[in-house]
C-alpha cells in the first residue's frame, strides 16, 4: 500500500512538472540552444566514421538558429546574431567534411551581407574548391564576393572565368562580366540573391532572400529616384525626404530590416539599420542576447 | 557435415533465434522510413545527406551488432555451461570459435544487405523529391556498404580475443568499443603527431603513437563514405592493400582467439 501510494505522488510529481520542465526547454535563450563546439580536429577523431553526419548536424543546427533569428526579426523583435560562435561552427563543419555544400552556402548566405566578413568567407570558399572540384557555384560565390563586396574585379574575373569553365557554359564569364559593366551594383546583388534563392529548399533561407530583395528593391528605387533628380535638378538631393517633396517619389520606401532609409553625404542611399539583423535602430532596443 | 559445420549451423539457428537481434533490426528498418524526411533538413544536399544517413545508420548497427554479438557468444555458452559438455566431446576449440565467428559474420553480411537494399529504396525516395546535379554513384554506394562490413569482421575478431580470454562480459565488451574509438581515431592522431604540429611532441612520444598506430587496427581505412556521398573516385590499388590489410589483420585476431581459447582452463 505504501508503496501504491509512494508510485502514485511521484507520478502526480511527474504530471505536475513534465510541463512547465518542457516549457523551460523550448523556451531557452537562442544562443543556448546554438551552444558551441569543440575544436575541429578532436572532434574529428570522436566522430569517426559519422564526421559526416556530425558536420551536417551542425550545419542544420545553426540553420535552425540563424531561421529562428530571421523569424523573430519578422515578428520585430531585434536580436543579435552569434555571428563569431556561428562562423566557428561553419568552420568546424567544413573541417569534418569539406565537401558539404551546405556549409559553403550557408557561410555565403549568412556571413556576406550583414557581417560583412569577406575575405574569410572567400577563404572558406578556396578551401571548398579543393574538395569540390566539380561545383562552380564555389568560384561563383566567390566571384560576387570579390565583385560586389570588394570591388576587386580582378580576383572576381578569375574565379568567374573558373565558375563558367565548370558550369560548362562558357559564355558565363563573359556574360557576368557585362551584366556587370551595364548594370549598377544593385541590380547585380538583386540577381545574385534569385540566384540563391532558387538553388536551396529551405524555407528559412528563402524567407531571409526575401528580406534581402525586398531592401535592395527599395535601394534600387531610392537610387533610381536620386538619379532623376540630379538630371532634373543639376545637383544632388539634400535629404531624402526632398524625393518625396519633389514629386518624384511617393514615400520612402520601408527598410524591411527595421531602419530608416538616408543619404550619406555622397548621396550614397544608406540605412540606420545598416541593412542587417540587429543593426541599432533609433529608439529601439537592442537585445544583447536574448532573454526575453 | 564436418564439425566446424555443425558449430556454424548451430550458432546461425541460436543467433535467428535471438529476440534482441531481432529487435535492433526491427528499429534499423524503421529508421530506414525517416531517412527521406530527415534528408530535407539539407539545403542543398538532399541526396548527399540521404546516402549520409543511411551510411550512418548501417554503420551505427553493425557496430551495435557486432559489440554484442561478438562480446557475448562465448562468454554465454561458458555461463551457461554449454561449453562444458560440448567441448567435453572430442571436438578442436579451433572448430567452436571459427564456427561462432562466421555465424555471426554472416549475420552481420545479412544484415548489411538488407540495410543496403531498404537504403536503396529510401535515398531513391529522397532523390524523387529533390533530384541532385550529380547522381548516385550505386558502384561506390556497394564498395562502401563491402568495406563497412568488412570493418566490423575486422572488430568481431578483436571482441573474439577479448571474449577468449575474459570470464566476464563486460572486458569483450567495452574492450570492443575502446579498441572501435581508438582504432577509427588513429590514422587522425598518427597524421596529426607526424606532421608540423608533431614538433613539439618528445621524440619518445612520438615513437609511442607511431608504435600503438601499428598495432591499432586502422579502421579508418574502411571508411569509404564521402566516396559513397560525393561520387568521389574510387583509388582501386588503397582498396587492394586495405582487403589484404583486412585479410591479415583479422586472420591473426581469428588465430589469437583460437589459440587463447584452446589454452583457457575451462573446469
Amino acid at each position: 500500500m505504501i508503496g501504491r501510494i509512494f508510485f502514485g505522488i511521484l507520478l502526480c510529481g511527474y504530471l505536475a512538472v513534465i510541463l512547465p520542465f518542457s516549457a523551460s526547454l523550448t523556451n531557452r535563450p537562442i544562443v543556448v540552444k546554438l551552444g558551441t563546439l569543440p575544436e575541429a580536429e578532436p572532434l574529428k577523431m570522436m566522430a569517426g566514421d559519422h564526421r559526416y553526419l556530425v558536420a551536417q548536424y551542425v550545419v542544420a543546427k545553426v540553420l535552425f538558429y540563424y531561421g529562428s533569428l530571421v523569424e523573430h526579426h519578422s515578428n520585430k523583435l531585434v536580436l543579435e546574431p552569434e555571428y563569431p560562435n556561428m562562423f566557428k561552427m561553419m568552420q568546424t563543419s567544413s573541417k569534418l567534411d569539406p565537401w558539404n555544400a551546405d556549409v559553403y552556402y550557408f557561410t555565403q548566405a549568412s556571413f556576406t551581407w550583414e557581417v560583412n566578413k569577406i575575405r574569410e568567407v572567400n577563404e572558406m570558399l578556396d578551401y571548398g574548391m579543393r574538395y569540390r572540384t566539380w561545383d562552380y557555384q564555389l568560384p561563383f560565390f566567390a566571384g560576387f564576393n570579390s565583385a560586389y563586396f570588394l570591388k576587386d574585379f580582378t580576383s572576381a574575373a578569375s574565379y568567374f572565368k573558373k565558375a563558367a569553365e565548370l558550369s560548362g557554359q562558357p559564355l558565363m564569364a563573359n556574360l557576368t562580366a557585362r551584366y556587370m559593366y551595364e548594370s549598377g551594383q544593385t541590380q547585380m546583388a538583386l540577381g545574385f540573391i534569385e540566384f540563391m534563392q532558387k538553388h536551396t529548399t529551405d524555407t528559412k533561407m528563402i524567407q531571409l532572400y526575401e528580406f534581402r530583395k525586398k531592401a535592395l528593391v527599395a535601394v534600387l528605387t531610392i537610387e533610381r529616384t536620386v538619379g532623376e533628380y540630379r538630371r532634373r535638378f543639376g545637383t544632388a538631393p539634400p535629404k531624402i525626404s526632398d524625393l518625396v517633396a519633389s514629386g518624384l517619389l511617393a514615400q520612402v520606401p520601408d527598410d524591411p530590416y527595421g531602419g530608416s532609409f538616408f543619404l550619406d553625404e555622397k548621396g550614397v542611399v544608406r540605412s540606420t539599420s545598416k541593412l542587417a539583423f540587429g543593426g541599432r535602430q533609433p529608439g529601439q532596443k537592442m537585445h544583447q542576447r536574448e532573454t526575453q | 557435415m564436418s564439425r566446424f559445420e555443425n558449430f556454424f549451423r548451430l550458432s546461425v539457428a541460436s543467433l535467428v533465434r535471438d529476440r534482441l537481434l531481432h529487435l535492433l533490426f526491427v528499429l534499423a528498418v524503421l529508421s530506414l522510413f525517416l531517412i527521406p524526411a530527415f534528408s530535407l533538413f539539407s539545403m542543398r544536399q538532399v541526396q548527399e545527406l540521404a546516402v549520409t544517413l543511411s551510411l550512418s545508420a548501417l554503420s551505427f548497427l553493425l557496430l551495435v551488432l557486432t559489440v554484442l554479438t561478438g562480446a557475448s557468444s562465448i562468454w554465454r555458452d561458458v555461463e551457461r555451461r554449454y561449453t562444458f559438455s560440448v567441448l567435453g566431446l572430442p571436438v578442436s576449440r579451433a572448430d567452436f570459435v571459427l564456427g561462432k565467428f562466421f555465424a555471426i559474420a554472416l549475420l552481420l553480411a545479412v544484415v548489411a544487405v538488407v540495410l543496403a537494399a531498404g537504403s536503396f529504396v529510401a535515398i531513391k525516395i529522397a532523390v524523387s523529391v529533390y533530384p541532385a546535379d550529380i547522381p548516385v554513384n550505386w558502384l561506390n554506394f556497394a564498395v562502401a556498404v563491402c568495406f563497412d562490413y568488412l570493418k566490423y569482421v575486422l572488430l568481431l575478431s578483436l571482441a573474439f580475443v577479448f571474449s577468449a580470454v575474459s570470464t566476464s562480459f563486460y572486458l569483450p565488451f567495452l574492450g570492443a568499443i575502446a579498441i572501435f574509438m581508438a582504432g577509427s581515431a588513429s590514422q587522425e592522431v598518427y597524421e596529426f603527431v607526424t606532421g608540423s604540429a608533431g614538433k613539439d611532441f618528445a621524440p619518445l612520444a612520438r615513437s609511442v603513437v607511431k608504435l600503438v598506430y601499428y598495432v591499432l587496427p586502422n579502421f579508418a581505412a574502411f571508411d569509404l563514405k564521402p566516396q559513397a556521398i560525393y561520387a568521389l573516385p574510387l583509388v582501386p590499388g588503397t582498396l587492394l592493400l586495405t582487403l589484404l590489410y583486412f585479410v591479415c589483420y583479422t586472420g591473426i585476431m581469428l588465430s589469437l582467439a583460437v589459440w587463447s581459447f584452446s589454452r583457457r582452463e575451462l573446469s
